[in-house]
C-alpha cells in the first residue's frame, strides 16, 4: 500500500517540480509575510524614532501674538513655522499634521489674567499624525499649568491649591507597543504561506487531472482510490513546509538584520529555537491545509474554480490570527481546540517569549491532527464518488 | 473473456443502457457499434468499472466488476474516452508511472516499456515531453500505458477517433495483432466499415438496447439485406451514424 502511495506521490512530485512557474508563485508568497511586515517596521521604525526623539515642526499662527507661549514651545524642542494661509485646508489636503492658530485676542486676554484661547487644527483621524497631535497637546497643557500657578503664586496661593489628585502613569506596555501589534500579524502571514505552498500542487493533482482528462485513466488502475487520494495530498505537503520554512527563515532573517532595537528599542524573541518550535507547532497545519484543499479540489469541476475557492481557503483560517493583532486575548484551552488558531496563539506566546503550556501545544496538535484525518476522509468518499470522473 | 448479462444504466430519467447482454471470447475482435449517444460509451464504462451498473452484471474473466473491481482492472487495458496525458511527463515517464501502478518494476518494466515503444513505433518520441504531440502521437501513449500490464482484456472507446488515414490503417493492423495475441478485444465505433473490416462478432447497439449480435456474415443474414450497411441501417431502424 504504501509503496503504491508512494508512486502515486513521486509522480506528482515530478510532475508538479517541472511545473516551475506554479510553485515559484508559491514561494512568492511565502517571501511576501516577511517582506511586508520588513517593510512596515521600517516604515514605523522610522516615524517613531523621528517622532518621539527628533524636533517637531510646528506651523502657527499668529505667533507675534504670544511671543512668551513661543518660546516656551521652542524650549520643547518644536520648530516653530508658519502656518498655511487656510489651515483647515492645509490639514483636510494633508500638507501639514496640525496647526496651532493663537488669535489676535490672545495678548489681551493673557495679559488680563483671563482665559485665552487657542486653536488646534488637526484631523484625528490620521493614525500617523497622533504622536505629533498627542505631543503639542501635553505641552500647551503644560504651559497652561505652569502659567497658572505662576499666577497663583504671584496671589500668593499655593498651586496645590487646584491640583486636586495627580495622577502617575504606570504604562505596563513597551514604549513601542505599536510595533507589536505588526508582530501579532506573524501568525497570519505563517498559516496563509502554508496553505499557499500547497495550493498550486493540490489544484494541478486534482481540479487540473480531471480538466486534462487524465483521472479517469487513472483511476483505472488497480489500487483503491483512496490511495491515490492519499497520495496527491502527501505530494502537496513537502511544497507547504517549504513554504512554512521559508516564512520563518524570512521572520529570522529580518529580525537578525534589520536594526530592530534600534529603531523600535524592543527585542524579538525569534532566537533558532522558536523558530524550530514555531516550525514544529505548525507541522500539524501543514497536514490539515493540505486535506482541506484536496477536499475542495476533488469537488471543483476545473482548475478555474478551484482557484477561485482556494485563496479564500488560506484566508479565512489565518483571519483569526489577523484578529489577535488588534483584540489582544489571553490564551485558554478552547482555544486549542479550534485548528490554526490554537497555533495563531502558541506563535503569539513564543514571539512575545511568554511562557507556554505544555498541555495546550499537546491539545492543539492533537485536535489539529484529528480534525485533518477526517477531512481526508471526506477527501477519500469523494474519490470513490463517480461523481469525481463525470462530474 | 467478457461476459455482460442484462446490464442497465440510467441518467437522471435517461435510460442509457438497457438490458444490454453480450460475450466478447478471448481471441477475437467484439464490436459495439452505434450511433452517437447510443450508450457504447456507458457500457464500456461500466465494464471497465467507472460506473456502477443499476442491474444486471458483467464479468471479466470471471470477475465480477462491482464486487471485484481490483481484480478486474489489473485484467483490463483500457484506452477510455478520456485520454489526457501528463504533458510535463515524457512519453516513457507516462508508461512508467501506469506500469509502477500495476505493480511493475526494474528491467520487467523497463523491458515492456521498450516492446512497446516499437511496436507502436513510437522510439523517435521516447523521450520528449508529450506537451504539443499530435493526436495520433497521444494515442499512441495512451494506448502504450493501457497496455503496459499487457493485459488479456482490451477495452477501446472510438480508437480511430480524430485520427488521419495512415494513422487509422496502423490502429487497424494494432488492433489485429492484440487479436493474434490471443487477446479478447472489445472496441466501440459509429464506423460501420471499420466494425466490419475488423470484426469477428458485431454488436449493434441503438437507444442504449442491443438491436442484434453477430458475425458480419450472419447480420445479412439475420436482415436479409445484401450489404452490411443496410443490415445495419436495418438493424438501428434508421440512417443515422452512417459515413
Amino acid at each position: 500500500m504504501m509503496k503504491k502511495i508512494w508512486v502515486i506521490v513521486e509522480k506528482e512530485l515530478l510532475d508538479n517540480l517541472r511545473d516551475y512557474r506554479s510553485w515559484t508563485t508559491g514561494l512568492f508568497w511565502a517571501l511576501f509575510g516577511p517582506l511586508m511586515l520588513g517593510g512596515m517596521i521600517m516604515i514605523l521604525g522610522n516615524t517613531v524614532r523621528d517622532k518621539v526623539y527628533g524636533g517637531l515642526h510646528l506651523p502657527v499662527q499668529g505667533a507675534e501674538n504670544a511671543p512668551n507661549l513661543i518660546t516656551f514651545l521652542e524650549t520643547h524642542e518644536m520648530i516653530i513655522d508658519p502656518a498655511p494661509v487656510d489651515p483647515q485646508a492645509a490639514v483636510i489636503a494633508g500638507d501639514v499634521n496640525v496647526v496651532l492658530i493663537i488669535p489676535p485676542a490672545y495678548p489681551e486676554e493673557f495679559s488680563a489674567g483671563k482665559t485665552a484661547s487657542l486653536q488646534l487644527v488637526f484631523d484625528s483621524t490620521r493614525q500617523t499624525a497622533m504622536v505629533d497631535i498627542q505631543r503639542i497637546k501635553l505641552l500647551l497643557e503644560e504651559y497652561s499649568r505652569y502659567m497658572g500657578s505662576l499666577r497663583l503664586a504671584m496671589r500668593g496661593v499655593s498651586p496645590e491649591v487646584i491640583r486636586v489628585v495627580q495622577v502617575q502613569e504606570q504604562d505596563t506596555a513597551t514604549p513601542q507597543s505599536q510595533a507589536l501589534v505588526f508582530l501579532s500579524m506573524l501568525p497570519y502571514f505563517i498559516i496563509f504561506a502554508i496553505f499557499n505552498g500547497a495550493s498550486p500542487i493540490i489544484t494541478d493533482a486534482t481540479a487540473g487531472e480531471r480538466e486534462r482528462r487524465s483521472l479517469e485513466p487513472l483511476l483505472l488502475n488497480p489500487l483503491p482510490r483512496g490511495w491515490v487520494a492519499t497520495g496527491k495530498m502527501i505530494s502537496a505537503m513537502p511544497f507547504a513546509v517549504i513554504n512554512l520554512l521559508i516564512t520563518l527563515f524570512g521572520f529570522g532573517a529580518i529580525f537578525e538584520f534589520l536594526p530592530i532595537e534600534e529603531m523600535l528599542g524592543m527585542k524579538i524573541g525569534l532566537s533558532l529555537g522558536s523558530l524550530t518550535a514555531i516550525f514544529l507547532i505548525c507541522l500539524p497545519v501543514v497536514f490539515l491545509a493540505c486535506a482541506i484543499q484536496t477536499v475542495i479540489a476533488s469537488f471543483t469541476r476545473t482548475t478555474k474554480e478551484a482557484g477561485t475557492y482556494l485563496p479564500f481557503v488560506g484566508l479565512i483560517p489565518s483571519l483569526p490570527g489577523l484578529a489577535l493583532a488588534f483584540l489582544p486575548v489571553k490564551p485558554a484551552l478552547w482555544m486549542m481546540l479550534i485548528p490554526t488558531f490554537g497555533q495563531q496563539i502558541l506563535i503569539n506566546q513564543f514571539l512575545r517569549s511568554e511562557p507556554i503550556s505544555a498541555s495546550n501545544v499537546v491539545v492543539s496538535t492533537i485536535v489539529t491532527l484529528v480534525m485533518s484525518a477526517l477531512i481526508t476522509l471526506a477527501a477519500i468518499r469523494f474519490y470513490e464518488h463517480e461523481r469525481i470522473v463525470i462530474g | 473473456m467478457i461476459e455482460v448479462q442484462s446490464l442497465s444504466r440510467s441518467f437522471g430519467k435517461v435510460q442509457a443502457v438497457q438490458n444490454v447482454t453480450f460475450t466478447a471470447p478471448d481471441g477475437q475482435i467484439t464490436g459495439l457499434l452505434g450511433p452517437n449517444g447510443a450508450g457504447k460509451s456507458t457500457t464500456l464504462r461500466m465494464l471497465y468499472t467507472l460506473l456502477k451498473p443499476a442491474s444486471g452484471s458483467a464479468r471479466i474473466d470471471g470477475f465480477d466488476v462491482t464486487t471485484s473491481a481490483i481484480e478486474v482492472q489489473r485484467r483490463i487495458g483500457v484506452l477510455a474516452d478520456a485520454r489526457g496525458l501528463y504533458e510535463r511527463l515524457t512519453t516513457r515517464e507516462n508508461i512508467r508511472y501506469y506500469g509502477r501502478l500495476h505493480d511493475m518494476e526494474g528491467p520487467e518494466l523497463e523491458n515492456q516499456i521498450d516492446r512497446l515503444l516499437v511496436l507502436l513505433d513510437m522510439q523517435a518520441i521516447a523521450d520528449r515531453k508529450t506537451e504539443g504531440f499530435s493526436t495520433g502521437e497521444k494515442l499512441k501513449v495512451a494506448i502504450a500505458r493501457a497496455l503496459v500490464h499487457n493485459p488479456s482484456n482490451v477495452l477501446l472507446d472510438e480508437p480511430t477517433n480524430g485520427l488521419d488515414v495512415m494513422s487509422t490503417r496502423a490502429m487497424r493492423q494494432f488492433i489485429l495483432r492484440l487479436r493474434e495475441e490471443g487477446k479478447c478485444v472489445l472496441f466501440t465505433s459509429h464506423i460501420m466499415q471499420e466494425v466490419a473490416a475488423l470484426c469477428d462478432q458485431v454488436v449493434i447497439i441503438a437507444h442504449g438496447r442491443v438491436t442484434a449480435t453477430g458475425t458480419p456474415q450472419s447480420l445479412r443474414e439475420q436482415t436479409g439485406k445484401e450489404s452490411l450497411e443496410d443490415a445495419f441501417v436495418a438493424a438501428i431502424g434508421s440512417e443515422e451514424g452512417l459515413e
